[in-house]
């Protein structure tokens, strides 16, 4: 627990010291040859690494790539994920008729897809992006359906009191509005959820940075390995930095 | 005059429920006048208030608007006692929200929220959000919305209960000021006898089980009201011995 406030500069100061202590630390690693060298890159080389991977014309390709993976599996999954929850949460014949399958469905984990992935759409884009959207789905159905069952039902009579109260003229004034935050967070662990699909799918052989990685290993490149695992974490830390963006503007009326 | 409202034995029971909370009871409400109903705690006050809002069907009797329907506007509207602005809108957004389903043009909306604004004198807040109000300015922006509809008749749930004694004051001869500029006519629901003789035309009280009306008393004191005055002491004291309170 943060029991002072520390300035932002210093905040800043100790993050970056968090990181040169663990380079160092990593580099002492292979110095003093506590590890056998071949299985641990040495953290100085990633650099020229980067370079390398960069002008043999593999890294931006694989970042491509995967991003169209990443982008449809995550727009369709968080589109049907919240359309299917929104949907079950506010027709109760159909939260019936759905409250079976989706939980017999859900428990299966996103990457035991691959095989009907691999059989449906061969070895593609668009297999890879369903492995994704799978798992990004079911996180956007429920953060959608019990972030509709929290709405206070006060808002609802106010809607009925002000001739509001027809389904549509409900949804769009109150239900939508009030989801919002349960559903832009639902949004949000999709992003992260998605990554950790992506590398995992593309080891099926979908050109991407899983794939690069898996090749990479397989020569020994360990240190290629390291910066297919960063150039990941980076795009992620974008990708949540343009969530943040939209949440706030959205969210604005948030104190 | 005409009554804009008029209960004819009017009952209504809890779904599931075996006796009813209102039962035969009979009441009208002349327009642009102003009503308060108190009685006990649970007799049945808010459940005559949400019949005559339509929150609730009356399981028997009737409830008639005697006034014609007309164009862009509604009959009723409800300020509730948790203010029940939506978060996500801003105060003039808030405000605008009755009139969304009313068939007005942009132009007209926008004249009606900065005529509520103004009524309720809120115009240096218009554009802040909810969390950003006080309980007292959150309690007016809800009275906003709903004079925004232009109704025969307001209806108002304990609407001063959950803000502190200053601001209630404050609001009630706000409340007065108000109802003397657009005379719509008021049905105001409290427990307090104190400002039920201090806003209101008549006094309704409920009384037995289930409620009907057992007492319906005239004011008869000039505006603004002394509430130090022997003849306000003796309309609370009159109306304190129907609730059974000293």
């Amino acid at each position: 627990m943060l029991t002072r406030s520390y300035s932002l500069p210093t905040r800043i100061g100790y993050g970056i010291a968090g990181v040169v202590l663990f380079v160092l630390l990593w580099k002492a690693v292979g110095v003093f040859g506590w590890v056998n060298p071949g299985i641990l890159p040495d953290p100085f080389l990633l650099p020229e690494t980067f370079l390398l991977e960069w002008q043999s014309d593999r890294l931006l390709p694989a970042i491509g790539s995967s991003l169209i993976h990443y982008v449809w599996g995550l727009g369709l999954g968080a589109v049907c994920g919240i359309l299917v929850g929104l949907a079950a949460a506010t027709i109760q014949r159909f939260d019936m008729l759905q409250s079976y399958v989706s939980r017999i469905l859900r428990p299966i984990p996103p990457l035991a897809w691959v095989v009907f992935a691999i059989a449906w759409f061969k070895v593609s884009h668009a297999g890879a992006a369903f492995v994704i959207a799978i798992g990004v789905f079911w996180v956007n159905y429920f953060a959608t359906y019990s972030a509709v069952r929290n709405i206070d039902p006060r808002f609802y009579e106010l809607a009925r009191s002000f001739g509001q109260g027809g389904y549509w003229r409900r949804s769009i004034s109150i239900t939508l509005p009030a989801i919002a935050p349960g559903l832009l967070s639902g949004v949000r662990t999709g992003i992260g959820q998605a990554w950790m699909t992506l590398i995992a799918a593309e080891l099926l052989g979908v050109p991407g940075m899983g794939q690069e990685m898996n090749a990479a290993a397989g020569v020994g490149a360990y240190d290629a390995v390291v910066v297919y695992m960063l150039t990941i974490s980076a795009v992620y830390a974008a990708t949540d930095l343009l969530y943040t963006l939209v949440e706030r503007r959205v969210l604005s009326w948030r104190p | 005059m005409a009554s804009v409202i008029e209960f004819d034995r009017l009952a209504y029971t809890h779904p599931g429920a075996a006796a009813p909370v209102i039962e035969n009871l009979s009441l009208d409400i002349e327009a642009g006048s102003f009503i308060a109903v108190v009685g006990g705690s649970g007799v049945g006050k808010s459940t005559l208030l949400r019949t005559a809002a339509g929150l609730l069907m009356p399981g028997s009797g009737e409830m008639r608007f005697n006034l014609p329907q007309r164009a862009g506007r509604r009959r009723r509207a409800i300020v509730f006692q948790d203010s029940r602005l939506l978060p996500w809108r801003t105060v003039e957004a808030n405000i605008a929200y009755g009139l969304e389903t009313l068939g007005i043009d942009k132009a007209q909306s926008a004249a009606r929220v900065a005529e509520a604004l103004r009524l309720t004198g809120l115009e240096e807040l218009h554009d802040r959000w909810p969390h950003q109000l006080s309980g007292g300015q959150a309690q007016r922006v809800g009275i906003a919305r709903a004079l925004a509809v232009e109704p025969d008749i307001l209806l108002m749930d304990e609407p001063f209960s959950a803000v502190d004694a200053l601001t209630r004051r404050k609001l009630q001869t706000e409340l007065i000021r108000i109802w003397e500029t657009t005379h719509t006519a008021v049905m105001f629901v409290t427990h307090d006898i104190d400002e039920a003789v201090y806003l209101a035309d008549r006094v309704v009280v409920l009384g037995n089980r289930p409620a009907t009306v057992v007492e319906n008393l005239q004011i008869d004191l000039p505006r603004p009201r002394d509430r130090n005055s022997t003849e306000f002491a003796q309309y609370v004291t009159h109306l304190s011995s129907w609730l059974g309170v000293e």
